[in-house]
């Protein structure tokens, strides 16, 4: 009996091996062609003599984003909806999340069901009214219509994960703030923030990147260059007439870089998180 | 807890206990519930204003002729009329399904397939997660933008190396060529939506006690026999979790196909959000129009959404 089990064993081992290689490949290859197109000169990117490894590998199609695109100016703009719609989402979905988990009030069982349901709802089902919304009250082409837009889906997700996590804190700990004269509100601050710092990274994380990678409602909102984000602003350079692939792909790595590192950094909160909640797939 | 019912039964029950309760425990009872609602209050008006008032809008404007900035005029059903008339219409429900389905699929198998790697013991295994789920956290219009340049026609990667390698003497057209653009945007959709996939059911696997597997062994049950009794009923719910959102948003996803094709060879990849967007916001701006198609395909949506919703509170003990 043993010897089949260790066969069996090793060759389920060498299947997942190979395999793995194979997943690697296809992983990978994207992200070096991506890479390797960015730093290459035009002649390596097109026609005869194109490579398929960049053979004298230059940054000039990054200056070139940078000198002759309002590439900065969207990167601007990113940071701006991303920070704006992070800290404002946090602090709506903290006080939301604390009353559903610790305070009993008629209707809250219902607003956890509203909150999950809202979160559910796709953007590709709303934008077109909101983008009536947003004409009627003359935030489009605005970061603020944007960060307000993002709120939408950021508040229930942010709500929904943290109300979770508050419940895990002990009531005991608050209960011995609140006897030593804490209120609701500087319990909330001072002691179930704090024991929720892994949750609070993970909502952190999610909305910032939500932000950043969100592309339907900024393409709907915006119509000139002032107001677009990084992710508009480079889908608007490819449908110009003129467009190059090395300037492209240079402000591609760039703008994928910033959630990439989030997301290496955090990674463990962020697996953790979305099996609690489940995002974007 | 202990004292309010011992009031309860001490007092005949026509007196309401509230009134008998220490005034103390009153002044917090209602002090909670004001409390309650003001903390809530922001992300009522949140839900409310960005969720469900755009939502009642969406449902008025299928039934009127509107354009944007203007006030639209009702014309009854003549929306959805003009729509299940529409051939365009008809070919995008069936891209929608075909484009949901088939992608969906083949994420879950794939990304079933690589939890199962990475589940297995081996050098630098935390590394190689790592790397396997980092499509996942690039921006998908990114992901797009790249993938349209692989398929890229006279220089991307795909033929290149076709030429290359003497496989092929003229380029392939994977983006215009009605037979293989649905093709080429689900091996996008898969590329970028297989780590999620992978990441849940990773996590559901480690969550399997180690003791489960060591009596099947023990009993002499194979490896598949193991993977069939343990592991597949033991991942079902998450299975079915992850499967329904992942229909929910890849069927909604917009960038890929906006980004890839824009709907076209005629019509070939044209899903239901893509013709909203094309009804809406295209030169005609029929605003009524378009929402009417995105709301043909929320009661659809709608089961998934409701059957998700109970899950999610279930696993959450709301």
């Amino acid at each position: 009996m043993a010897p089949r089990m260790t066969t069996q064993r090793r060759v389920f081992k060498g299947l997942g091996n190979g395999v793995l290689v194979l997943m690697l490949l296809w992983t990978a290859i994207p992200f070096y062609w991506m890479i390797a197109t960015s730093l290459k000169h035009d002649k390596e990117i097109y026609g005869y003599e194109a490579t398929l490894i960049p053979e004298r590998p230059t940054l000039a199609n990054y200056a070139t984003v940078f000198r002759e695109t309002p590439y900065m100016l969207f990167l601007r703009n990113s940071v701006v909806v991303a920070v704006g719609s992070t800290v404002l989402s946090m602090v709506i979905a903290c006080l939301g999340a604390y009353a559903i988990a610790r305070l009993t009030f008629p209707g809250r069982a219902l607003l956890a069901r509203g909150l999950v349901f809202t979160y559910l709802v796709p953007t590709s089902l709303l934008f077109i009214p909101m983008f009536a919304l947003m004409s009627v009250l003359r935030l489009t082409d605005s970061l603020h219509g944007l960060i307000i837009a993002y709120l939408g889906f950021d508040v229930p997700f942010c709500t929904w994960l943290l109300m979770g996590y508050f419940k895990s804190v002990p009531v005991e700990l608050e209960e011995a703030a609140r006897v030593d004269g804490c209120n609701r509100v500087s319990a909330l601050v001072r002691v179930v923030l704090p024991m929720s710092l892994p949750a609070l990274v993970v909502v952190t994380f999610f909305s910032f990147t939500h932000a950043w990678n969100e592309f339907l409602y900024a393409h709907v909102f915006t119509s000139t260059t002032s107001a677009r984000t990084v992710t508009t602003g480079l889908v608007n350079f490819m449908s110009q007439d003129v467009f190059f692939w090395g300037p492209l792909m240079a402000s591609t790595v760039m703008s994928a870089l910033p959630p990439v590192l989030m997301f290496l950094v955090f990674q463990r909160w962020v697996v953790k998180g979305l099996t609690l909640g489940g995002v974007k797939g | 807890m202990a004292t309010s019912k011992t009031v309860s039964l001490t007092f005949p029950s026509s007196q309401r206990g509230l009134r008998w309760r220490p005034d103390r425990v009153q002044r917090f009872l209602m002090q909670d519930r004001a409390l309650g609602y003001l903390f809530l209050l922001p992300a009522i008006l949140v839900i409310v204003g960005l969720v469900a008032y755009p939502f009642a809008h969406a449902i008025v404007m299928t039934f009127q002729a509107k354009t944007a900035g203007a006030p639209g005029r009702f014309i009854g059903l003549d929306n959805y009329r003009e729509l299940f008339d529409s051939e365009q219409f008809l070919r995008t429900v069936f891209n929608t399904v075909v484009y949901t389905a088939v992608g969906v699929g083949i994420k879950f198998l794939l990304g079933l397939s690589m939890a199962l790697v990475l589940n297995q013991e081996r050098f630098c295994n935390n590394l190689f997660r790592s790397f396997l789920l980092v499509p996942w956290a690039i921006p998908t219009v990114m992901s797009a933008l790249n993938w349209r340049w692989i398929f890229d026609d006279s220089s991307g990667l795909i033929n290149n190396v076709l030429v290359r390698l003497n496989l092929i003497d003229e380029a392939i057209s994977w983006l215009s060529n009605p037979h293989l653009a649905m093709f080429s945007v689900i091996v996008v959709v898969v590329w970028q939506g297989t780590p999620f996939f992978t990441m849940s059911f990773l996590a559901g696997l480690q969550a399997i006690p180690k003791e489960l597997y060591e009596a099947a062994e023990i009993d002499g049950a194979s490896v598949l026999q193991q993977f069939s009794n343990i592991t597949l009923p033991r991942l079902r719910p998450i299975f079915i979790t992850a499967v329904m959102l992942s229909a929910i948003l890849t069927s909604a996803a917009i960038q890929f196909v906006l980004v890839l094709t824009n709907g076209g060879p005629a019509d070939r990849t044209m899903i239901f959000s893509v013709l909203a967007y094309h009804l809406a916001l295209g030169g005609a701006q029929r605003l009524g129009m378009g929402a009417a198609v995105s709301l043909v395909f929320f009661p659809i949506l709608v089961v998934f959404i409701v059957f998700l919703t109970r899950r999610m509170l279930r696993e959450k003990g709301e």
